[in-house]
């Protein structure tokens, strides 16, 4: 356990070398939140659409936004990179679980991540005149499901590069994941605006719990019964993923060939 | 032009080497425009409009905003390495090829996913027109096609001038000129759902509003003001002229890698 902690903690220590980048990571997740906030505000001035009130879809974007700022510091890219050059070969020969460690990189970025929402939330909400806070059972409810956004995108970013043992270039893919991802998380419009079908398929998939479940947690849209049941949903998959990407990746190192030099 | 076109041609032909990467590229592109529209047909399926823009018009914004990022990735995407050539002292090779520089350096790559958004943005601008009551006589062709133009050099104008910013900042990527990309994406929308200072900013700052929005709005002679979309092709003389006025003053102060 130890050698994951020392590598979170190296993260979490390095990480501000990257800060510029963290940001600029978190840069396109605000504009999309300034421009469904304004797409929204419109919308909703006179009467709620399809059950949703500008306050509630005012807390549903922020959680929205602090939802796709979390696990966002691209350190896909980096293993993306070293896939295709050969250089996962090092990570292979060292008596560290792989998963892990890149989940405990994951875990070390967090940090300042939950910083930068905590700032673009706490000024928004300032700029909106406010945000209501849900009753103490909802609020639990919320940051566990909360909680589990950070293993579920992480194993969701995870198994998507593990494409690239495939590919031989990762951006594809990566564009490929962030269109399902918005679509089917509810990040781009909530779930029940969807047509039935695509929103129930939305509804049941792995992506739900990165947006959808704590967004609609927090609004109070879902009762706390129907939250457990989201909340169970979004940890069974966390389970399944979890051993899911310990299966590809067996299946990955075995048709893995690395070039000498 | 000849030069420009046999240069993207060998970046073309290295590409195809990896023929699944191109499809997968390919698809993903549609996909995330496909994503797009599926958002908006959501939407519009419990509203009718958007403060008085109809389905049509917001895709065809959408259409022009991704023709335009099409164009450029397609025939421009060697700009977005500028940081690294000027990093990487690679403008060395450029300065001394009879050839200008700012088009050896936009040709130094080329971003096959352009193609598939130049194909979807202009399904989207054919359908959104094919949709809408336009009185087309060969004027408003001629100003249409003019517009269309004038909103890609824009764009274009942008990015050069954003990626030219790495002249004066050291860094290896094109952070900032990534960012201001980034808030182009809010021109997708019709520029009146906005507060005034964002207005302000994407209307004159960033004009990013004469890439989609203001000749949308002429084309479809909707909303106010709709004469200010007769001013892109005079936008777009000015954007260039900034942009390569920025490029030209970055590369006197241009000095090599050192080595």
């Amino acid at each position: 356990m130890g050698a994951y902690t020392a590598q979170a903690r190296g993260v979490a220590l390095g990480i501000l070398e990257y800060r510029v980048n963290v940001l600029l990571g978190i840069v396109a997740t605000l504009m999309q939140l300034v421009a469904l906030l304004a797409v929204w505000q419109v919308l909703l001035a006179d009467s709620p659409v399809q059950g949703f009130t500008w306050p509630q879809m005012q807390a549903y974007l922020l959680v929205t936004f602090a939802c796709g700022a979390l696990v966002s510091t691209n350190s896909d890219f980096r293993m993306a990179f070293r896939i295709q050059s050969g250089l996962v070969a090092l990570d292979l020969v060292k008596p560290v679980d792989y998963q892990r460690s890149r989940f405990a990189e994951a875990l070390g970025g967090l940090w300042l991540e939950v910083v930068l929402i905590l700032i673009v939330v706490t000024s928004a909400a300032a700029l909106l005149g406010g945000l209501t806070v849900p009753a103490g059972p909802a609020l639990a409810l919320f940051a566990i499901s909360m909680l589990l956004v950070v293993p579920l995108k992480f194993l969701i970013v995870y198994v998507g590069t593990l494409a690239c043992f495939w590919t031989q270039s990762y951006m594809g893919v990566q564009w490929a994941r962030i269109a399902v991802m918005s679509l089917l998380s509810g990040a781009l419009i909530p779930l029940a605006y969807l047509p039935g079908w695509l929103g129930t398929i939305a509804q049941w998939s792995p992506f739900a719990g990165l947006t959808s479940t704590p967004a609609l947690i927090y609004i109070g849209r879902v009762g706390f019964g129907d939250g457990m049941m989201l909340v169970a949903v979004e940890l069974g998959w966390v389970i399944v993923l979890w051993f899911g990407a310990r299966l590809l990746w067996r299946a990955a190192v075995r048709q893995l060939t690395v070039n000498g030099g | 032009m000849r030069i420009y076109c046999r240069l993207l041609g060998a970046h073309l032909r290295a590409l195809l080497e990896y023929e699944a990467d191109f499809w997968i590229l390919a698809a993903a592109t549609v996909l995330m425009q496909v994503v797009n529209i599926v958002f908006l047909a959501a939407l519009f399926a419990k509203v009718p409009s958007l403060n008085g823009w109809t389905f049509w018009a917001v895709v065809m914004m959408f259409g022009a905003v991704a023709l335009a990022e099409g164009v450029g990735s397609l025939f421009f995407e060697g700009m977005w390495r500028l940081a690294w050539q000027i990093n990487m002292g690679e403008l060395d090779y450029f300065l001394v090829r009879p050839y200008p520089v700012v088009l050896q350096s936009s040709s130094a790559l080329i971003g096959i996913n352009g193609l598939s958004n130049i194909v979807v943005g202009g399904a989207m601008i054919g359908a959104a027109i094919a949709h809408s009551e336009i009185a087309w006589s060969p004027w408003r062709v001629a100003v249409g096609v003019l517009l269309l133009i004038s909103a890609i050099v824009i764009k274009l104008s942008i990015n050069l001038a954003t990626n030219s910013v790495s002249f004066w900042l050291s860094s290896p990527s094109p952070i900032f000129a990534f960012a201001v990309h980034q808030v182009g994406d809010l021109a997708r929308f019709p520029l009146s759902i906005y507060p005034a200072a964002l207005k302000a900013g994407l209307g004159i700052v960033l004009p990013f509003a004469f890439v989609s929005f203001f000749p949308v709005a002429y084309l479809l002679d909707e909303g106010s003001n709709r004469w200010i979309g007769l001013l892109t092709p005079l936008v777009a003389v000015y954007c260039a002229a900034v942009a390569l006025t920025v490029f030209k003053r970055g590369l006197r102060r241009y000095e090599s890698a050192g080595n």
